[in-house]
């Protein structure tokens, strides 16, 4: 009867297939939900999504953590790991990411970034730039902008945009930097409102991806990179506001 | 890579600043427990115990959204006390008073309630009033509860992360502690200056524990 308990137990080990591991920065974890099911539908297999700011997965990639796949928010963290030796091969573009400015409440978001003086708005959420590509483009865009030093004092920084976006729809912060991906996910895409920020105070963001050396699965890993360029895997993105071209 | 000493003594005043105040909350709500025969004691004595198994996150998400000035208690405390207690050194505060209670609380209340019942009938029986037999011949008496009490509360609060994590955002000198702060150099792989603000932690966490351990032989949580 134990043995048998024992097996039980033990079969879901036996009948499923390992998944493939794909590490995605906070910003692309929406957009990574419907490429998911698109690339399950297409090949059979399953995909287990870990996601984290770039920075984070990074250091724990270096550190040998299980993954087979890393989307980044950009390119540098997967060019410090292709240089360590830990990539199959150099980072590819897979979509070029914009930022937004969004609120929960009836604030006049608009490009020009005027709300941020606003008394009303108390705290600026971003996410930390040391770590997340975002953040370090939302800090880009308030230098350009001139305004970084007057509202320095309202920044309040997210560990990823993941934790932004927290901040904002739970009303902690006011306003903050988020990706338009957030902004454009379905369940999210009623709530409060935002608005685009034009890109010339900080370059489109261009994310790369890499195949990780230590992968249990090659072949899947290469049909996911295959898949991000074709066309189903293309609409999904421009859909979720990626541009796919500079 | 220079050592930023602020998260460090941002934590050594949040634990401070913690324990005094769950000092001035722990004995009197201790003594009570421990004397009373409310018959709901136990209830009371559940919610204090919470922090202990609560995962951090659990607190850290519900006190996110009571703080946020968008909820009733966070708008209700913007208003009238003009306090936001989201990504304030307050809050953080107010948080480790909530998530270090139980370490002070159950220490001391079991120290009182080990203390034989003949002395505090006596002090009745001489006419001494319940609060003056607790302040004069009860409390006197269980030293070594308090300390534990104020030790490990002040080092549990030192230990916090996942709910300065959650609430904090990461603000030098106001909520950039240094369990945060050593989490961030990790990421930057500033292996160096996380070793340095880890080592600082282990040693005062090490130092304050045998501490404990010298003045009584057992801790009770």
């Amino acid at each position: 009867m134990k043995k048998l308990v024992l097996f039980l137990l033990l079969c879901p080990l036996f009948l499923r297939a390992q998944p493939l591991r794909v590490a995605v920065a906070a910003n692309a974890q929406f957009v990574m939900e419907e490429l998911k099911t698109a690339f399950q539908k297409k090949t059979g297999v399953t995909v287990e999504t870990i996601v984290s700011s770039s920075g984070k997965l990074t250091t724990q990639i270096q550190q040998g953590a299980p993954y087979d796949v890393f989307l980044s928010a950009d390119m540098t963290y997967p060019q410090t790991l292709h240089k360590a030796g830990l990539t199959t091969a150099a980072p590819v573009v897979y979509a070029y990411g914009s930022l937004v400015l969004w609120t929960m409440g009836e604030l006049p978001v608009s490009a020009n970034l005027n709300v941020l003086s606003d008394p009303s708005v108390r705290h600026i959420a971003i996410a930390n730039p040391a770590t997340a590509p975002y953040g370090e483009a939302a800090i880009g865009f308030l230098k350009a902008k001139k305004l970084l030093v007057a509202v320095q004092a309202k920044i309040v920084y997210g560990e990823s945009i993941s934790q932004v976006n927290q901040y904002i729809l739970s009303g902690a912060a006011e306003v903050g930097f988020t990706a338009k991906s957030v902004v454009l996910d379905p369940t999210l895409a009623k709530r409060g409102h935002w608005v685009d920020l034009p890109q010339t105070g900080y370059a489109p963001i261009a994310q790369g991806v890499v195949v990780l050396k230590r992968t249990s699965q090659p072949k899947a890993a290469e049909q996911f990179l295959v898949f991000l360029r074709s066309p189903d895997a293309r609409r999904i993105l421009q859909k979720f506001g990626y541009q796919l071209k500079p | 890579m220079p050592i930023d000493w602020e998260p460090i003594w941002l934590t050594l005043r949040l634990a401070s600043i913690t324990t005094l105040l769950l000092l001035l909350i722990g004995v009197p709500l201790a003594s009570w427990l421990a004397l009373s025969q409310f018959r709901l004691k136990p209830v009371v004595e559940s919610i204090i115990s919470l922090p202990l198994v609560l995962p951090p996150s659990v607190v850290g998400f519900y006190l996110l959204l009571a703080f946020s000035p968008t909820s009733g208690f966070g708008a209700w405390l913007l208003h009238h006390l003009n306090l936001q207690l989201v990504f304030s050194f307050e809050g953080l505060v107010v948080a480790s008073l909530l998530y270090s209670l139980p370490f002070m609380v159950h220490p001391i209340q079991a120290g009182l309630e080990n203390l034989p019942v003949s002395w505090r009938e006596a002090a009745y029986t001489l006419g001494q009033s319940p609060s003056r037999t607790l302040w004069r011949v009860l409390l006197p008496n269980c030293k070594p509860a308090l300390l534990t009490g104020i030790v490990l509360t002040f080092a549990h609060t030192i230990g916090e992360f996942g709910l300065v994590l959650m609430i904090g955002g990461n603000l030098p000198g106001q909520t950039r502690v240094a369990s945060i702060a050593i989490y961030d150099e990790v990421e930057l792989l500033h292996f160096q200056t996380a070793h340095a603000y880890a080592a600082l932690l282990l040693a005062l966490s090490f130092a304050i524990l045998l501490l404990v351990y010298f003045v009584n032989k057992r801790v009770t949580v």
